[in-house]
């Protein structure tokens, strides 16, 4: 027997993941029907999430490795930018995503009550499928290079669940952020295209932080996703561990991603009233 | 457990009206710095110390005027919305249908939707799949199951919508107005199956302003007026409190209009009365009623007619009258000035029993808006019958007599 209380005076919010639990077939339709409407009437489907990271990674070679010449050890350069890339992609996509999640669920969190928190939430899973797409690529991109992964590749899931997080963290936030304030539907467009120049995607993270000063290099590694950009190609492609700033990169990961719960837990209370 | 499935504890609802919604960040970056207030805000209580307890297996019907605080109730026992004070306790797995088919996306397939829909309404993929078919069969769209939503008609996506809804299984049900979709053939079905519902001992709280639904389903009531509780019992007891005190403004025979000047048509006097022009609120059933009109006129409307309707305590409709029943339309030949019509139900029309008229004022060619003058639902009245033995027992809709005769002639076929 379930028993539901509706208290007005409670003034602490229990995160309440039991509950959440209970709706994980909510959050797995959902994220069925992101996938499924993402694809559905494109002519190519699936196709797509193979054409575009295909794509930048031929701009990324020209730009980057052919033109400014890039040095990124013994590691290949399509392999290496394809690591970064896969990251970042997997946490910009994911990011905007959960960021608009709620406005977007408008209809529906007017009419129905669920854990709110599984909506952005679902934009993770969705995300994971593009994602695996562009794992593809990597391991495709290994054979023709004939370089194995790296022993670390076991550590590789736990990178993983790191990019999740971080993406949540910010996504989480943003969506609670963008029902107060529709300014953040502007904020996040730009966050991804700028995001993209202070993170190590399609340059190693040395080229700048070398020639940083130290309080600037603390700032570089405040990025979510710098760190996780780190050890996936640690992961992968091996070479040096990732450096001391890269743990700075997770504690914020942690820190964003828990804050974010609580934030939309006490936000989550007037979404219907002001959305 | 507990015999109470749904305990309401002095909830309030407060919404502020004003510049408050979802604001931008200047706003809130610029009431950090003022102290003045940002003023413009206005408070509004949508609901006030609302109190009731639910036993289990009980039907409950709220009734009431739109903007009575219905729906906020229903939003809150829901947990869409908190309330801003007071306790709710409910006992047993809650679903509530405040829309049907929320969440349907138009690209997805109906096999698809029915998933969606359902497990947003709180079911397990599990137990969607376990009553797949008979939603399917309850919907009647069976051919078209893989057809993306969008090419649905918008009654066949009623249908499927109120199929996986109708399906839910919960202890505690509450559903706001959703049978007012869909055709008459369908609704009466989900009728059938919200009662079988009931039947099957679950808790429900139903909202509607089909007053013979929430007679037909529930057993108790619960009146709400601005935002409180005025009445609560027996449903019988709720609707005719509802009926006579809420539905129209003014109880009795009589009601006067302000003149409004931006009006060029307008209703200044309405009243009953009988054959002898005196003005009553009890008729018998052998009298005529006469509603009689002051209106005045200071600008000729094209196309003005007028609408009349009576309805009985169950807000069936009895009467239905233009002023096109007899032509040619007395509106559009009025004089200008002040005028007095008078419209008549024939003795031996309408049955003992309580009365509703409302009255309306359009015009299709009018310049400044369809409506020119709605009185509204603004008289009531009393039918009784003292001449027949039947008399006040008659329970026809009509209040019509028979004449039984003998006749000499046989009837040869």
């Amino acid at each position: 027997m379930s028993k539901v209380v509706i208290d007005a005076n409670k003034n602490w919010y229990s995160l309440d993941i039991k509950e959440l639990f209970g709706y994980k077939d909510l959050f797995y339709t959902l994220a069925y029907r992101d996938f499924k409407v993402k694809y559905a009437q494109t002519f190519l489907g699936l196709i797509w999430a193979f054409i575009q990271p295909a794509l930048t990674l031929l701009v990324f070679g020209m730009l980057f490795n052919k033109g400014l010449q890039v040095d990124t050890g013994d590691v290949p350069y399509l392999l290496f930018a394809s690591c970064g890339l896969a990251a970042w992609t997997y946490f910009s996509s994911v990011m905007g995503e959960a960021g608009n999640s709620i406005i977007g669920a408008q209809n529906m969190v007017q009419k129905i009550y669920f854990p709110r928190l599984v909506i952005p939430l679902s934009k993770a899973l969705v995300g994971l499928i593009d994602f695996g797409v562009t794992l593809l690529i990597i391991f495709a991109l290994m054979i023709a290079y004939q370089y194995p992964p790296s022993p670390n590749i076991v550590f590789f899931p736990f990178f993983i669940l790191a990019a999740m997080l971080s993406a949540l963290g910010v996504g989480v936030w943003l969506s609670a952020l963008t029902i107060r304030y529709r300014d953040f539907q502007q904020i996040v467009p730009f966050l991804i295209r700028f995001g993209m120049f202070v993170t190590p995607v399609a340059y190693p993270a040395e080229v700048v932080v070398n020639r940083l000063p130290e309080w600037a290099t603390l700032l570089y590694y405040m990025n979510p996703i710098a760190g996780v950009i780190e050890g996936f190609r640690w992961s992968l492609l091996g070479g040096n561990p990732p450096n001391v700033y890269s743990y700075i990169s997770f504690i914020v990961v942690i820190l964003l991603f828990v804050s974010s719960l609580f934030y939309f837990k006490k936000v989550e209370r007037t979404i219907a009233d002001i959305v | 457990m507990s015999d109470i499935a749904v305990r309401v504890d002095n909830i309030s609802k407060k919404y502020t009206i004003g510049n408050t919604s979802s604001g931008s960040l200047k706003e809130t970056i610029a009431g950090l710095f003022s102290k003045t207030q940002q003023g413009k805000t206005e408070e509004f209580w949508a609901l006030e110390d609302i109190s009731f307890d639910v036993k289990r297996g009980e039907a409950i019907g709220i009734v009431g005027k739109n903007g009575a605080g219905k729906s906020t109730l229903l939003k809150v026992l829901s947990r869409i919305t908190e309330p801003t004070t007071g306790r709710i306790e409910i006992d047993g797995r809650i679903s509530s249908l405040l829309e049907v088919g929320t969440g349907f996306h138009q690209e997805l397939t109906g096999r698809e939707n029915v998933f969606l829909n359902g497990t947003i309404l709180g079911m397990k993929r599990a137990e969607v799949r376990a009553k797949f078919d008979e939603i399917v069969e309850f919907s009647g769209i069976g051919k078209f199951l893989d057809t993306p939503v969008k090419r649905y008609s918008s009654g066949m996506k009623v249908r499927l919508a109120f199929a996986v809804a109708a399906h839910l299984e919960p202890e505690i049900l509450i559903i706001d107005e959703v049978l007012a979709v869909g055709d008459a053939e369908f609704q009466k079905k989900c009728l059938g199956k919200m009662e079988d519902v009931t039947g099957q001992g679950r808790t429900v709280l139903f909202v509607s302003h089909n007053m013979s639904a929430v007679k037909q389903l529930c057993s108790k009531g619960i009146l709400l007026r601005q935002g409180r509780i005025v009445d609560k019992g027996g449903i019988n007891k709720v609707i005719d409190t509802y009926l006579s005190s809420d539905q129209q403004e003014n109880k009795g025979g009589i009601v006067h209009f302000e003149p409004d000047a931006s009006k060029n048509f307008q209703v200044l006097k309405a009243q009953l009365v009988d054959d002898r022009s005196i003005q009553r609120y009890t008729f018998e059933c052998e009298e005529e009623v006469t509603l009689a009109l002051q209106c005045k006129l200071t600008d000729k409307i094209p196309g003005l007619y007028g609408y009349l309707t009576v309805k009985d305590k169950s807000d069936n409709l009895l009467i239905e009258s233009d002023t096109f029943d007899y032509l040619p339309n007395l509106l559009e030949s009025l004089p200008t000035g002040i005028s007095n019509i008078h419209i008549k139900i024939p003795s031996r029309t309408l049955a003992p029993g309580q009365y509703y008229i409302y009255l309306n004022f359009s015009s299709q060619q009018n310049t400044a808006g369809f409506h020119v003058d709605s009185p509204g639902n603004i008289l009531s009245f009393d039918v009784i019958d003292t001449y027949t033995m039947r008399g006040n027992n008659r329970r026809s809709f009509l209040g019509t007599t028979l004449k039984w005769e003998t006749v000499d002639a046989e009837i040869t076929l």
